[in-house]
């Protein structure tokens, strides 16, 4: 089956070949043009903007966590807007069959689940596999988990460490790693309820900086394409601004990501207290080469916040909107919080609203920052086609202002930043930098021999609507989206490392949980036909 | 089993296909189909998507139990924590309420157990209950374990928890309470003492429960650890709630799913005759109770299930066919295999062949 996509404007910044041309699919992948080939199908898509597939980083959309925030908030799902469409459970609210569906519309066909608790991995591979149409992949969680934090305070090798994280990425079928306020939900176990960079975890002696150093290294060691992504110490405290500097300046030469920015980019200035450092954060970002960053954009509105970060989230119980929640102290790296809350146009949404528009706006390199709400942390991902017009339109942004809290907004150097992303920029931060952060060779691009991950969307006045409603959008070459619509189900799959496993430490994780939890390590473990999918993992490759 | 019937139509033994055909013809007659459902996470989920196929509704065995169990968490929220963390970290185990048999393993392993993290102190255990008088099955429980109890004369669970809470905040002014002084000084020397209760809790109680554990982490930690009634039923909460956003006691109109706990409780429906045909879905083979309109019934049994105008026998995730199931052993899925193969077919495979046969012929999402 030979398709061909007919004078749009395609946006491919990898292979700087923007500029109207015809794309070329076959048997799933993009090909170059068949010399006096004819398609079996053509799609005219003149006057279009044609991109690769968009790619999400950082997106809570499966897992224990996720799913325990159904529970406590049955009433949630108008939030999340179901919209019907003559598809399986399409349209059950904030489900994981309309996460597929929500997402394939806006022309994203892989999306990060960024918090994997090893110890439930099986749970959301699960959810995962019922997510539709697009790819998934997760990140395993470390850092808080005792077997890591024995051996650091034991002085094991880092050959051990690297056999640990080896184990732990295949076994839970991981795509990286991720590093939860390194410390703290163990500290927090021992009745700690303030942790910084330098602080100490009371069981093990060691310091919330030397676990992610440990990690990043380990990470790095390995092969693992994306660098170690880490969620920094004081999520959303005024003077966060501080802790996110000191974890900038440790990255030594080594890649780092590091999630939410937005979330950091609290000074203590102003009569709250409470006032933007993203001016300055977006300066030490600019300046050092090895790190990367997600937003975290706050919108407005009800939604709820999900993190493993169990000591911020107990923090944050006063402010729960509607006032329940629930708090999780679980195995290792297994814990959290759910905690609902409303942004509302006050002083200090607003103040949020423009620490996460000046980052994305002042780091100039968009191979750097990452389009992100840290869904639903900041905002439901539904509300991505408001933010692309937010930063494609500086006219969009001042008239949103209006709506504001213009003391904060002084706070902030949003009105006086004019830049507005172009579709190439656009392009780069949502597809191109995503796989290369990844190491997803296969796609975030349109040249030969990249799968057929295309969104085409039809050019307007009203980018958000542009956005949110897909002309048309390609999985693997099967059109999936026409028209904003969903027409074709399908099953993606979750991408995944598979370092092979060190014999002696697959024994060393037997006697481990047999004598710490009395059970066998089968309990903790699972095959893929556990997830009852054809081929529910597809492996990506480890750097040699 | 092998040389057995696995399905019939009325008490007549037919061939598995012409079984499954037929009930796709009664589903695709029926006005209001209700699934009631008692499987596996795999089963759960075609149950699921089929009840979204026709338009029903589903709800698990134990909708009852279940829906209070929901409700438990949707109306407060709670601190919790996981077995695993319980074991390794928590010298102080108290027991609040009944906890169901089904458990008494778990927490007998426990008590053979110390924490290797936190205070590492022996672990001691307390019983908050309702009567002094224990219920006969936790016999052997109390036996092993020898929980310090805690209860008053003539206070049930909700007036004990309520003393206990005011007695830990120094404000409880009637002293009447046996025992309280052995458990506070216990919580002194406990780092991360855990409150265990069960589903069969009732929501004030948890709400004072759930206050005491907050009002215990003002100063220090303390959390609690949810067991539930079922775990299968809880595996098919769980389930329930990341395909449609809501627990079972949903149905499906126009293709939508809405949540109410009262409308959509399958069996209500089924003796109200407000439902036209009844889906019973059992892997481990409950009989269905007796009504008045259609049943179809997927069972692991033997023998055609009286009333049902089709049966259809059925595996059990575990033990015929792997599977993957939800065990409050871990506090999350695990996957199963199966300790006696069998040919009897999953819930899975005859729901998603059922499908199949379906005017449309389109199969399940899963
Ligand atoms: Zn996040």
């Amino acid at each position: 089956m030979l398709i061909r996509l007919v004078g749009g404007d395609v946006i491919d910044p990898v292979n700087g070949t923007s500029g109207r041309r015809d794309l070329w699919i076959r048997d799933g992948v993009i090909v170059e043009a068949p010399e006096g080939g004819a398609a079996d199908e053509t799609h005219d898509v003149s006057g279009c903007i044609v991109m690769a597939g968009a790619i999400d980083i950082h997106s809570h959309i499966g897992g224990g966590n996720v799913n325990t925030a159904r529970l406590l908030l049955p009433e949630q799902h108008a939030a999340h807007q179901p919209r019907p469409a003559n598809t399986p459970l399409s349209s059950a609210g904030w489900s994981t069959y309309q996460t597929g569906c929500l997402y394939a519309q806006m022309g994203f066909t892989t999306v990060v689940e960024p918090a994997m608790a090893p110890s439930t991995a099986l749970h959301t591979h699960l959810e995962l596999a019922d997510i539709p149409i697009i790819d998934k992949a997760t990140l395993a969680i470390l850092g808080n988990d005792d077997f890591t934090l024995s051996l650091l305070r034991d002085e094991k090798s880092t050959a051990m460490l690297d056999d640990y994280v080896a184990w732990i990425v295949a076994s839970s079928r991981a795509l990286g790693v991720k590093v939860i306020n390194a410390g703290a939900a163990a500290a927090f176990k021992d009745n700690v309820r303030s942790f910084s960079f330098d602080d100490v975890v009371p069981e093990y002696g060691l310091t919330s900086r030397s676990i992610v150093k440990a990690l990043q290294a380990s990470v790095t060691r390995l092969g693992i394409p994306h660098p170690l992504h880490v969620h920094c110490n004081n999520l959303g405290i005024a003077g966060s601004a501080d802790t996110a500097a000191a974890t900038i300046a440790a990255t030594e030469g080594t890649p780092l990501h590091l999630a939410h920015l937005q979330f950091y980019g609290y000074g203590t200035e102003g009569k709250r207290k409470f006032s933007s450092e993203a001016a300055r954060l977006a300066e030490l970002v600019n300046g050092n080469p090895d790190v990367t960053i997600d937003i975290g954009q706050v919108m407005f509105g009800q939604t709820v916040t999900i993190s493993s970060d169990v000591m911020r989230q107990f923090s944050a119980l006063g402010n729960a909107n509607p006032k329940k929640s629930v708090i999780i102290d679980g195995d290792g790296n297994s814990g959290g919080g759910i905690v609902p809350y409303r942004y509302k146009h006050d002083y200090y949404g607003s103040l949020q609203w423009a620490v996460g528009l000046e980052l994305f706006l002042l780091i100039t390199d968009p191979w750097r920052v990452f389009f992100t709400t840290d869904h639903p942390n900041g905002a439901p991902f539904t509300a991505y086609p408001e933010l692309f017009e937010l930063l494609m339109s500086a006219e969009a942004r001042d008239a949103k202002a209006t709506e504001l809290n213009a003391g904060a907004l002084e706070l902030t150097t949003l009105a006086s930043v004019r830049r507005e992303y172009t579709f190439e920029e656009i392009a780069i931060m949502t597809r191109a930098a995503p796989a290369k952060l990844l190491g997803l060779k296969d796609r975030g691009h349109l040249a030969a021999g990249a799968i057929a991950d295309i969104a085409v969307y039809r050019r307007g006045k009203d980018i958000a609507k542009m956005f949110r409603e897909a002309a048309l959008v390609f999985k693997n070459g099967e059109v999936v989206v026409k028209n904003g619509k969903v027409t074709k189900y399908r099953w993606g799959k979750a991408l995944r490392l598979n370092p092979p496993a060190d014999k002696a430490m697959v024994k060393r994780m037997r006697d481990y949980h047999d004598e710490r939890y009395g059970l066998s390590l089968e309990w903790f473990t699972f095959a893929d036909t556990a997830i009852a999918r054809e081929e529910p993992f597809a492996e990506v490759s480890c750097k040699s | 089993m092998r040389n057995m019937s696995v399905a019939w139509i009325g008490s007549q033994p037919v061939s598995l296909m012409d079984a499954i055909q037929n009930v796709a013809k009664l589903l695709v007659s029926s006005r209001c189909p209700v699934f009631t459902i008692d499987a596996d996470v795999h089963g759960t989920r075609s149950a699921i998507a089929l009840a979204e196929r026709v338009g029903g509704a589903f709800d698990h065995i134990h909708g009852d139990t279940l829906a209070r169990e929901v409700a438990l968490f949707a109306d407060q929220g709670a601190m919790i924590t996981t077995p695993g963390e319980t074991r390794r970290r928590s010298s102080l185990v108290v027991l609040v309420g009944d906890i169901p048999v089904a458990h008494h393993e778990l927490l007998l392993h426990l008590a053979g157990s110390n924490p290797d993290l936190g205070d590492r102190n022996k672990r001691v255990w307390f019983h908050v209950e309702g009567a002094l008088e224990p219920p006969s099955d936790a016999g052997r429980l109390h036996r092993k374990l020898r929980p310090v109890a805690i209860g008053g004369e003539g206070l049930g669970l909700s007036g004990v928890l309520a003393a206990l809470r005011a007695d830990l905040l120094g404000r409880n002014q009637t002293g009447s309470l046996a025992n309280v002084d052995r458990l506070k000084s216990a919580l002194g020397k406990s780092r991360f003492p855990v409150f265990v209760f069960s589903g069969a809790m009732n929501s004030p109680d948890l709400a004072m429960l759930q206050g005491l554990v907050a009002d215990l982490n003002k100063q220090g930690r303390a959390s609690s650890l949810f067991l539930p009634t079922d775990d299968d039923a809880w595996g098919t909460a769980l389930t329930s709630l990341w395909m449609t956003g809501f627990p079972p006691r949903t149905g499906f109109s126009d293709s939508l799913p809405s949540y109410d706990p009262v409308r959509w409780d399958t069996q209500r429906m089924v003796r109200d005759k407000e439902a036209d045909l009844h889906v019973w879905v059992s892997a481990r083979g409950t009989m269905p109770p007796k009504g008045r309109i259609g049943l179809v019934s997927l069972s692991r049994t033997e023998k055609r299930t009286e009333g049902a105008a089709v049966t259809i026998s059925v595996g059990r995730a575990g033990v015929d066919h792997d599977g993957v199931a939800f065990s409050s052993r871990i506090g999350t899925f695990h996957s199963l295999t199966a300790s006696a193969p069998s040919e009897l077919p999953s819930i899975a495979s005859v729901l998603q062949q059922l499908a199949l046969v379906f005017p449309g012929r389109m199969g399940l999402p899963c």
